[in-house]
């Protein structure tokens, strides 16, 4: 009797533990992209990377490797990359076939307009601090007519951000 | 007061009044160890492998392809007549034998007479890039490697960084984007580096056709309604990802600096279309490269200039095109000589213009033969250590020539404590211990 009953309770125990009703959970999680953020960036693009990237971002399309190779030599050939960016830029702005969202888009929508633009340049989403930064300057500068979307891309393509990855 | 208090007080105001003369409105915070000997440097590198024998010792052919034909083919640097026989340094008029027709002399004066010729320097370096780094560096390039930024501090630099000059006050003008050349405005030694380096442009890239499709239909912004905000936005952006000095991807000029070269920029396309460039009579290749490094001197009145030229390099397997690049680079340097003293008067008179090549020229020919049937020459023996150099301008003896053929007084390491020198900051430079332990200021040489 008195090795009977250890036994019996080992027995009882095991079957209280054991026999566990299997819950079915179902949580209701919206889809959604992920992005990265800038602090991972530590890899400078090279002169090609950056301006293949660049040209598919402002006309939707690649460059020819013969365009590419030019902008490389021009590159090269100036000691301050980021100035020379910019002049670049602004030489692509100058083209009919640039593609810009619109100023009424930008004002109108411009928590979208922020949003997406920080993904298309940054592939990330702009922390709460960079979006209320700016929205308050894109509304700030609402009365001054030649603010416009191609000064906001002008920006971020020149940023420093824009050159890493 | 107490005699305690008294002492504490007196010391405190002394060591003030010591120190506080020497926090300057450019930020440095020491006065210049030396008195500026002028207020503006332009070096020519006057490169590509000058062989001492074709050039200063004036011996044409005599000394290269067994003809007994001597003469100076550098008339606006160096006095002497020029080879009276088998004229093929010049240009080719139309018709005429390759190279027959000299170019006229620019300069009334040769820079030999108007200042202080080095006859007989040593180079460091029987190569183009260790050649380059000893000249821009001062520094003996032991461990340098090739296609990589000099290891120690360039004259760049320290102009920056002791001299307080902005980015715009600081220029290297490249002949190409080829041999690294576009690595030698600035250093990667961690206490100097890009944050102190220069502007640099490679003219033939940047102004010429690759650079006219990249550049030349670029939007002029308005400063301040356009302009402004977009830097206002990078500027945000900018302090949000707060790159590491290390990763920077090049120097950086102020936003109004930036500006600045964005116009200069634009209208060097719209002067070089409407042929207003200040170029030299006979121009392309090195001449052009001199034209455009004059246009910024025209524009910028900076404080430091370095231009590179290396057509003379063909020698490896031209030699006739050797000495027609020879004399167009000396009718550049005369060019660029006269522009300085009659075409930029916040410059004339002010400016100290000094020129060394980075490296000689083997005292042996190789096999290569020209259309002449003349040899080429290659350089990295004893002979390509064989230079000379010179100075002149603003408190430099005039009419002087420093050593010979038997006595060297001079090394291509001189010229980054002679241009620190120059400008007031020798002191500093020797203080940094980057500079080859042998190398002194030229005019210490004197």
């Amino acid at each position: 009797m008195h090795i009977f009953k250890p036994a019996l309770v080992l027995v009882f125990l095991i079957g209280i533990s054991a026999c566990k009703k299997k819950d079915s959970n179902t949580y209701e999680v919206v889809d959604t992209s992920s992005y990265g953020d800038n602090l991972n960036k530590d890899k400078s693009k090279s002169n090609i990377e950056f301006h293949s990237i660049l040209s598919t971002n402002l006309f939707q399309k690649p460059s020819s490797i013969n365009e590419l190779s030019r902008t490389d030599r021009v590159m090269q050939s100036c000691g301050d990359k980021s100035l020379i960016n910019e002049v670049i830029i602004s030489n692509y702005m100058n083209s009919a076939n640039v593609k810009l969202p619109s100023r009424k888009m930008m004002t109108d929508s411009t928590e979208r307009f922020i949003e997406e633009t920080f993904i298309r340049f940054f592939i990330r989403r702009p922390t709460e601090a960079e979006k209320t930064w700016f929205t308050n300057f894109i509304n700030a500068n609402k009365s001054n007519p030649n603010f416009r979307p191609e000064l906001v891309y002008t920006a971020f393509a020149a940023s420093d951000e824009y050159m890493f990855y | 007061m107490k005699r305690r208090e008294f002492v504490i007080k007196s010391a405190t105001l002394a060591a003030g009044g010591m120190v506080l003369p020497y926090i300057l409105p450019s930020g440095r915070l020491f006065a210049r160890t030396n008195a500026p000997k002028a207020d503006h440097v332009v070096f020519v590198m006057f490169g590509g492998g000058l062989r001492q024998q074709d050039s200063i010792l004036q011996r044409y052919l005599a000394d290269s392809q067994g003809y007994n034909v001597e003469g100076n083919i550098l008339y606006n640097m160096l006095e002497g007549a020029a080879p009276a026989s088998k004229i093929a340094y010049g240009i080719t008029p139309s018709g005429q034998p390759n190279g027959s027709q000299p170019i006229p002399k620019i300069l009334s004066q040769s820079l030999q007479k108007q200042g202080t010729i080095f006859q007989e320097m040593r180079a460091i370096s029987g190569g183009h890039y260790g050649g380059w780094n000893s000249l821009i560096t001062g520094s003996r390039v032991e461990g340098q490697g090739l296609k990589v930024r000099p290891m120690n501090p360039t004259i760049f630099e320290y102009a920056r960084r002791f001299g307080g000059y902005k980015a715009t006050d600081v220029w290297f003008i490249g002949n190409t984007i080829s041999n690294s050349i576009p690595l030698l405005n600035s250093s990667k030694h961690p206490d100097f580096g890009l944050q102190y380096g220069a502007n640099f442009f490679a003219p033939g890239i940047t102004f010429g056709g690759d650079g006219y499709a990249a550049l030349s239909n670029a939007k002029i912004y308005h400063p301040q309604e356009e302009l402004e905000p977009v830097y206002k936005m990078k500027n945000f952006l900018d302090n949000t990802f707060n790159i590491k000095k290390g990763d920077m991807p090049g120097i950086r000029n102020t936003d109004d600096e930036k500006t600045q070269i964005k116009e200069f920029i634009a209208n060097t396309f719209q002067r070089q279309s409407s042929g207003l460039l200040p170029m030299p009579p006979v121009s392309g290749g090195d001449g052009s490269t001199i034209g455009y490094a004059a246009e910024v001197l025209r524009v910028f009145k900076p404080k430091l200039l370095v231009v590179n030229l290396s057509n003379i390099d063909g020698c490896h397997s031209n030699f006739t095109g050797y000495l027609q690049a020879m004399h167009r680079a000396d009718h550049a340097m005369g060019f660029l000589w006269n522009y300085i003293q009659t075409q930029i008067p916040e410059m004339s008179g002010k400016t100290i213009m000094t020129f060394v090549p980075e490296c000689g020229r083997n005292l042996q020919h190789n096999p290569i033969q020209d259309e002449n049937d003349w040899y080429g020459y290659d350089h990295g023996d004893s002979n390509s250590l064989r230079v000379f150099g010179g100075m002149v301008g603003q408190n430099v003896p005039s009419n002087l020539l420093v050593g010979n053929e038997t006595n060297p007084v001079g090394k291509v390491t001189d010229m980054a404590l002679t241009i620190a020198d120059i400008l007031g900051f020798k002191d500093e430079v020797k203080a940094a211990g980057l500079v080859d332990f042998e190398s002194m200021s030229l005019f210490d040489r004197i």
